[in-house]
This record gives C-alpha cells, structure tokens and sequence, in this order.
C-alpha cells in the first residue's frame, strides 16, 4: 500500500516538473507564442502543488478507506506474479523487434508467439499471423506503397 | 456506416475492447478517406452501437463490453442465470434502439434552440466555451477533479509541440524536425487509450468467463420494452441529458437511469435480482447518450464525452469544423450525423437481433486471440500517422503516459480533449487578445460563461468533499 502511495507522489511529482519546465521555458518567447502557456502552466503549477498535498495526506492518513462508486472503470489489479510487466515485455519486444527486423517481419513474428506461447492451436497461431502479414502487404504495399524504414538488420527484408 | 456498424458491434461483442479504443485504432485510417461524410459514416455509425452490442457480455458472462453496460450486469446477468438470458438480449436491444432514435431526435430538435446562440458568440465566447469544456471533463470524468483539471492543461500543453506559425518559434520540440509538425492527435489516442487496455486484457488472462446458456423468452423481452414504455422514456431522457453535458459519459447515463428506476418504480424488490426493467432503464440510457453528446460536440466543438472527443479529433482532421458553420454552410453534415445515428441504430438492432444465437459464440473467444491483432492493428495504425519511426516510439511514450494515469487514478479523455482543443483555444485567447485587449472579460456573456465556468469547477469540489466527511467518520467509527 505503501509502495503504491509513493509511485502516485512520483507520478504528480512527475506531470508537476513537466508542467514547471514548460513554463521555464516558455518565458523567454514572445507574447504571441507563450500567452497559453503562460496562463495554463501556472494555473497547473498551483493545482500540481495540491494534488502532491493531497496524495502526501492521503499516504499519511492510515483509517480505512469506504469504497465509494465512481464513475470511471478502474484497472485490474493483474493476476500472476510478474503483474502487467509481461505485457510490457511483449509490447517492447515487439517494438525493438520492428527496429530490428522491420513491421513486415516482426508484426506477424509476435502475433503467432503470443497466440502460440499462451497456449493457442497452430492453426490459429499461423491464420492469425498470416492475416496480420496478408494485411500489411495488401493494404500497405500494394495499395498505399508505403516505404518502410530500413531495419537495423537491413539485409533480412 | 454499414462497416463502422459492423466493427462497432463486434467491438461490443468482445468483453474487454471499449469503444474509445476501437475509434482510436480507426483512426489512423479513417484520415485518410477524403469524404466527409464517409467519415461520419463510419465513425458516427461505429459510435452509435457500441453500447447496444456490449449488452451481449454483460448479460452472458458478466464482463460490460463497453463503460457504457455496467448497470446492464446488475439484472441482465441474473436473468441469465435464470435461464433467461434471451429475453434480457431482446429487451436490451429494442431498448436500445429506441433509446437512439430518441437521442437522434433531441439532436435534431435542439438546432433551431443552438443556432442563434452560437452565432452570437465571438472569439471571447468561444474561448471561455473551450476552457468549460476541458475544465468539466477534467472535474467530471474521473473521482478526482484537480488530476481532471491537471490532465487537461497537460493536453494544451502537448498541442502547443511544434513549430508556432503565428510568431516562428519552435515550442518544446527540442531540435527534433519530427516534433515540427506537432504531436500527431492519433498516436495521442492510440497511446492513451488503444495501448491501455489491451494491457488490461492481457492481464485478465486466467479469468475468461464461463458462458451462460441462451435461455428463453426472445419474444417476450420485445414486448417488455413496450410495457415499460414511460420507465424508457424517462431514462432515455436521463442519457441525452448525461450525454449533453460534457465530461459525463455513457459509464454515467446507465448509472444514473438505473438508480432512477430503483427509485421510482413500483415493486423494487426484484431490482438486482433479474429485473427486466434494470436492462431497459440502463440501455435506454446509453444509447440516447450518443444523440445528446453530439449536441456540444457539433454546436461549440466540445466533444461530450471520450468517444466523441476521438470522433471531434477525426472530424477535426478530415477538415470538418464543429462549431457555427455545423449550424449554417455545414448543416448538410450535421443531418448526416443525425441520419447516421437513426440507421446505424436500426442496422445494428437487426443485427443483434437476427444473429444474436452466433455472436454469443463470439464472446467467449479467448484473449490469446484477441490481443495480438489488437496489438498489430494499433502499431501498424500509428506508423500510418506518419510513416515515420519516430510514430512508434511516440506511441510508446504515450501508452506508458496513459497506462500510468490509469494505474494511479487520472482521467485520460481531459488530456486527449486538451490536446483536440488546445490549437483552437490558443487561438481564441489570441484572438481576444488582440481584437479587445483585456476588456473582453467583461463582455455580458463572456462574464455569464465564467461564473458557470467557476460554479461548475466547485460546485463538484464542495459535493465531493460532503461526501467525504460522513465516509470519514463511518470509517473511524
């Protein structure tokens, strides 16, 4: 509970520096270019500094929490040690994977892993990622002739 | 509007995938399409039956498809638990119809009330329209209104990125030539809310639902509709006006419908228990959400809700512009938002209707199926908003933003709508700036605009902290 309340802090920290530095940096340009900056970012200085108030208050106070209806859907809470750290693996996987070998290879590449690594049949693995392949060449190469950025392992494609 | 129907009903069919992040992954390729009306078409219609087709898995297996079906859960699953899974199906969709066309038309009535309005309203007017509209999303659309507010002044910001063509200045683009151009608005969306959720669906990998059977009664959830004919009324008045004020969503119009139908009806002890009512007040709700969240979105250009903040984004792009010429040069177009809403409703009902035994197939597909072309469409959806490889890491950085103000409880559509509203906003100010110095605050309605603008950011504050005090002492207690 702890660790949680301290991310919270660090994430108002963090949108609070980012609001900060743009007002820093905005202060040098003209009127015309600065104006909503100016006025935005020092409103959302103040209202950064209350939030940190409130999630530094809400960590200290340690009386249990009523769970009130709100009317945003809340994230899951993930099952499994490793959380929504597995899905980031992937998704950066897949991510260095398209620098690496390009979209065209690495996009049907993950779609057959996962399906076949979380236990899904060959067959859906190899429809699954031959749809994803069918479509990138389809619509991408043969009717939009997009170029695609050269792999760091330019030779495979 | 046929395809968008399609691809917003099977979005509504599979537990997991809301609406928001559907018209996200669209994007990218809908900016492409030089018609018009082909957009509106396809993303209206997508719009439009989301919610109509989520009432699949909230009845069924107890998942809402959309934010849109939480209160459907509440009776329509104990009806299918009892067997009675195929009369909560019908009464849901013909609820839904009508509760569509009943939005449709409040939108189509509203016009001659909006025009002479928004033609009276100059650059002052419209800015303060614009600060109200992110400032209420940001105070209404989550629990916690000074994250909403911070959010959205963090989405101006992002739409300040790029290369100033009023004064020449590059504004935080840091030397980079990609940032030039700005923040593309589709990776903003696609991080905030395409990325999020499938991590969200990754993660519900061991809890895929057990199917309920299709049970009986079709004909007689028709007829249930038509026998609670005032309840739907009611209720769907409810979701238009949920839908007209910006920043409540659909998650909101079904709440506040079924709590009223709690309150109000004669016999309530069955509420909660597989009451037919609860599925027609929810459903009736959130499907006239969508005729009355397009009012603002059309007349002033401040989107509703999240999903017509992502339409506002396409529509925005494609060079359509909310706001007077919607009223007057472009009234061409606003009718066929209108139009689209009233067929995509009845396309979408027949549908479900006809194929409703097949589709309940569909909603038990397991996620290694789903999650993967998801994941595939939304990074090849991002590398199309510019063919560079920069979009993708932009992506990135963007779904982390967004996975982490999901994670910690900020709103995410304040930002997206800053972003949308920021360029248009800057503007205004400018405008007003310039044209009157300082002495357009003290305009009559520029001066009404800013006491809703200042009520409107307390009022919520003061109720929120009432509400606060008596849950305090019940937990010291």
């Amino acid at each position: 509970m702890k660790v949680r309340a301290i991310e919270r802090i660090s994430f108002t920290s963090f949108i609070g520096v980012i609001i900060l530095t743009a007002l820093f940096v905005a202060k040098d340009w003209p009127i015309r270019a600065s104006i909503i900056v100016l006025l935005l970012g020092s409103v959302g200085v103040i209202l950064a500094a209350i939030q940190l108030i409130l999630d530094c208050k809400a960590a200290r106070r340690e009386v249990a929490t009523i769970a009130r209806p709100t009317f945003e859907v809340a994230a899951l809470e993930h099952e499994g040690r490793w959380g929504s750290l597995e899905i980031w693996v992937w998704l950066w996987g897949l991510f260095f994977g398209i620098h690496l070998i390009g979209m065209p290879i690495a996009l049907p590449l993950f779609v057959f892993l996962y399906t076949k690594f979380y236990g899904g049949r060959w067959t859906t693995a190899l429809i699954l990622a031959a749809g994803t392949w069918g479509f990138l060449y389809g619509v991408f190469e043969q009717v939009l002739h997009v170029p695609w950025p050269k792999p760091w392992l330019g030779f495979l494609v | 509007m046929c395809l968008g129907v399609l691809i917003g009903s099977l979005v509504g069919f599979l537990p997991g995938i809301g609406g928001p992040s559907t018209l996200a992954i669209m994007l990218p390729f809908v900016m492409t399409m030089q018609d018009p009306l082909l957009v509106i078409a396809l993303l209206v219609g997508m719009d439009a039956v989301g919610n109509t087709a989520s009432a699949f898995t909230s009845i069924l297996i107890s998942v809402p498809g959309s934010s849109g079906s939480q209160a459907t859960i509440l009776d329509g699953h104990p009806m299918a638990k009892n067997g009675e899974a195929a009369r909560a199906l019908s009464a849901s969709f013909v609820a839904s119809l009508l509760g569509g066309l009943f939005g449709a038309l409040v939108l189509f009535a509203s016009l001659p009330v909006l025009r002479p309005l928004v033609l009276s309203f100059s650059s002052p007017e419209f800015f303060i329209l614009t600060l109200w509209g992110v400032s209420m999303v940001g105070i209404l659309s989550g629990n916690a209104p000074v994250k909403g507010l911070l959010a959205g002044i963090l989405g101006v910001m992002i739409a300040t990125v790029g290369l100033d063509t009023k004064s020449g200045i590059e504004r935080f683009s840091f030397n980079v030539a990609y940032l030039w151009e700005g923040v593309d608005l589709v990776l903003v969306a696609l991080g905030l809310f395409g990325i999020p959720e499938v991590i969200d669906l990754a993660g519900r990998k061991g809890s895929i639902a057990k199917a309920e059977e299709f049970g009986r009664g079709y004909v007689q959830g028709i007829f249930d509709v038509f026998r609670h004919w005032w309840l739907l009324l009611r209720t769907s008045i409810i979701g238009a006006w949920v839908g007209f004020l910006p920043g409540l969503g659909s998650s909101v119009a079904d709440w506040f419908a079924y709590a009223h139908a709690v309150q109000t009806e004669k016999n309530r002890e069955n509420f909660g228990k597989g009451d037919v009512r609860g599925v027609i007040a929810s459903e009736g709700s959130n499907n006239a959400k969508e005729g009355g969240d397009y009012i603002p979105t059309l007349a002033f250009g401040i989107p509703g809700g999240t999903s017509t903040a992502l339409v506002l984004t396409a529509f925005v792009a494609v060079g359509i512009k909310p706001g007077p010429d919607m009223l007057t040069s472009q009234l061409n177009l606003t009718f066929a938002v209108i139009w689209t809403l009233v067929i995509a409703n009845v396309v979408a009902t027949a549908v479900c209707m006809l194929f409703a035994k097949p589709i309940t197939r569909v909603c038990f597909l397991p996620f290694y199926a789903i999650v993967p072309p998801i994941v595939a469409f939304i990074f090849i959806g991002a590398f199309a908003a510019n063919f560079h490889s920069y979009d993708l890491t932009a992506l990135m950085i963007f779904s982390l933003l967004g996975f982490f103000m999901r994670r910690y409880g900020w709103p995410r559509a304040p930002l997206l709508l800053g972003v949308v509203l920021g360029e248009k906003m800057e503007l205004y100010l400018w405008l007003s700036y310039t044209r009157y110095g300082f002495e357009w605050l003290v305009r009559p309605m520029v001066l009404i605009l800013i006491a809703l603008l200042i009520i409107s950011i307390i009022y919520p504050v003061v109720i929120s902290r009432k509400q606060k005090s008596p849950d305090r002492s019940l937990a010291e207690a």
